[in-house]
């Protein structure tokens, strides 16, 4: 698979279709990073395993814009596993990423996972082909599982109060480094509210109050727009298990309006739209 | 450096545990304790929390000298007047489990705090007020490097009382230094014994090289950094998990009481408002001059300005990083540019 990808890649950026292509590489310490690569005869550092946990979608923003002043933004490819490919449709739709200069190489995945061990959310995973792409790699796995949302149930059998204890202790550990918010593609305001001073919507004191507001509110600006990619649980670190307070509003968004995170480009987001005497499922 | 054969005091566990519970009674006890699945510097009330051992904590103890949030002091109104509250005084506390290069950090922040006019009157009260015991490393971690940067994994100039594990026996035992009067002083209750022993020696790692602060300004406009800053998310991890980051903001907090509170709290120049001034104009406004200006600070402007390398090679930003941003690869590519350029 390695050397399709690496083909690719070379063709990609020898016939100048694009200028840079983000995939995977080694990294120091046996670790597993994003690549950056700009010339053809770099295509070798790009690997592809299950350690290639990174939602690299998060780094099209970057390419929006001049690599130099007075310059057309770059064309630009980047590999998707399935479940990067549903947040790249969310960009899509919210007109955050121009796809006429997005070259998409997608892969089929059979999930990822730190030091050889799958991620839980993978092993549920049923979808193993992208659901955007200029070309599939890769051969159509079988689906694993089915139950995505099983992981919230632990959660959903704790009593109201134990909830609150539950996310407060969790939360507490929070140093407001906003890794979690840098890492997902879905968060991209130019200016967070957690961050703005003029006026400070939320204080710049690193206490319980302000930890737990900028996790339910960026839970809540995630609503029907996580993808579940992982990548804001694994970006942080002091271990806060982010990806169970998306998932269980996921799972809230499909119950009530039959609708999961981009499947397509087209379909509107739930929470972005409103219809006049709409009924909802409560 | 091969220790010698002396007469030194030691301990047993057990009585170092029973003198902590004696210790934490008389005044705030600081230690490594399991919080989830990380060992973290909290407040402890036993002995029994605490972790021994730990080959660092996940967090450096940066938040007990410059806490993440501190409030400076209250305003208030009362018919009319306006009244300014200060917070309670600084509580004398011990601080247990110090890594030589955690203690080496505060040295680092003490040059800028501390021996630069005007000293900052909120940090000088923590450091006066805390007693460090040091807890010497065995061994250095994968991604330690202190000994490129001059700290010792048994480094003991720097705490105020250090505590070496000693292998010898069925117990562990550890050798007692008293290093300034602050620790002689708290030293009382601690059963010791005199032992002829040779303290045992770390097992250290490779040298990273660690060019000299003008070596850094010709590698300024490098594309190096682009590079580097490609993967970087320009979140504040780094920052924040750095034994030696030191940056705040000030601001003025109105609570529901119309009590107005000032507050200092961290602040990183890794985030994107971090050097926005007034009309919008950001010097720094992408995210690889962001991430280039923190090693430049580290290893060129703080050198230049107050003396120490502002990183003591704990290695947490190697740990943490998300995107795998390697301080020590970094290191080795100015190295390697500054070859180039030769």
């Amino acid at each position: 698979m390695i050397d399709t990808i690496r083909t690719k890649a070379r063709e990609l950026l020898e016939s100048g279709q694009v200028s840079c292509f983000v995939g995977y590489e080694k990294g120091t310490r046996g670790k597993t990073r994003p690549a950056f690569i700009y010339e053809p005869e770099d295509v070798d550092r790009l690997v592809w395993d299950e350690s290639c946990t990174h939602n690299l979608v998060v780094y099209l923003q970057q390419f929006q814009r001049p690599l130099k002043r007075g310059e057309q933004p770059p064309h630009v490819g980047i590999l998707v596993k399935p479940c990067d490919s549903r947040s790249l449709n969310i960009l899509l739709h919210e007109e955050q990423v121009a796809r006429d200069r997005t070259y998409v190489v997608g892969l089929t995945c059979e999930g990822v996972g730190a030091n050889g061990q799958l991620e839980e959310r993978c092993k549920r995973c049923s979808e193993r082909v992208p659901v955007v792409s200029d070309v599939v790699l890769g051969e159509t796995a079988e689906s694993l599982g089915e139950e995505h949302y099983a992981d919230v149930a632990e959660l959903e059998a704790m009593s109201p109060v134990e909830r609150l204890a539950f996310w407060t202790q969790e939360f507490d550990r929070c140093i407001r480094c906003y890794a979690c918010r840098q890492a997902c593609p879905a968060c991209y305001c130019f200016e967070c509210v957690a961050e703005h001073l003029d006026p400070p919507w939320v204080s710049i004191a690193i206490g319980p109050v302000q930890k737990q507001f900028f996790h339910v509110m960026r839970a809540y600006h995630l609503a029907g727009r996580c993808s579940g990619c992982n990548a804001c649980e694994e970006a942080c670190p002091m271990d806060i298990p982010l990806s169970l307070l998306n998932l269980k509003i996921a799972k809230e968004v499909e119950a009530l309006f039959g609708y999961r995170t981009g499947q397509d480009a087209e379909t509107v987001p739930p929470l972005a739209t409103f219809e006049k005497e709409e009924e909802l499922p409560l | 450096m091969r220790d010698e054969r002396r007469t030194m005091k030691t301990t047993t566990r057990d009585g170092l545990a029973a003198w902590l519970d004696g210790l934490s009674e008389r005044m705030t006890l600081i230690a490594p304790k399991a919080v989830g699945e990380q060992t973290l510097y909290r407040p402890v009330t036993s002995s029994s929390e605490i972790v021994f051992g730990f080959t660092k904590a996940d967090l450096p103890a940066k938040e007990y000298f410059l806490p993440s949030t501190h409030v400076l002091f209250m305003v208030e109104r009362e018919e009319g007047r306006v009244k300014v509250n200060e917070p309670a005084a600084e509580e004398a506390r011990v601080l247990f489990g110090m890594r030589p290069c955690d203690a080496r950090a505060l040295r680092v922040l003490d040059a800028l705090f501390l021996e630069e006019e005007p000293v900052d009157p909120y940090y000088a009260e923590r450091r006066e007020k805390t007693t460090l015991i040091g807890l010497a490393c065995r061994q250095m971690d994968t991604s330690c490097f202190c000994t490129s940067l001059g700290v010792a994994p048994n480094e003991a100039g720097d705490v105020d009382l250090m505590l070496t594990e000693v292998t010898d026996g069925p117990e562990t035992a550890y050798a007692v230094q008293a290093v300034t009067d602050k620790g002689r002083a708290i030293l009382g209750g601690l059963p010791l014994t005199e032992v002829e022993l040779a303290l045992p020696e770390p097992a250290v790692g490779e040298l990273v090289p660690i060019p000299e602060p003008e070596a850094w300004p010709q590698h300024f406009g490098d594309t190096f950094w682009e590079r580097l800053g490609d993967r970087c998310l320009s979140c504040r991890l780094c920052t924040y998990v750095c034994p030696t980051c030191r940056c705040f903001d000030v601001r003025d907090n109105e609570s529901p009481s119309k009590e107005i509170k000032r507050l200092r709290a961290w602040d990183s120049c890794m985030a994107e408002n971090y050097r926005r001034i007034a009309g919008g104009h950001n010097p720094r406004p992408a995210k690889a001059e962001r991430l280039r200006n923190r090693f430049y600070c580290k290893f060129c402007y703080y050198p230049q300005d107050f003396g120490p390398v502002a990183c003591v090679g704990c290695g947490r930003c190697i740990d943490q990083c998300p995107v795998n941003v390697d301080i020590v690869e970094v290191l080795e590519g100015v190295a390697e540019l500054s070859r180039r350029s030769l």
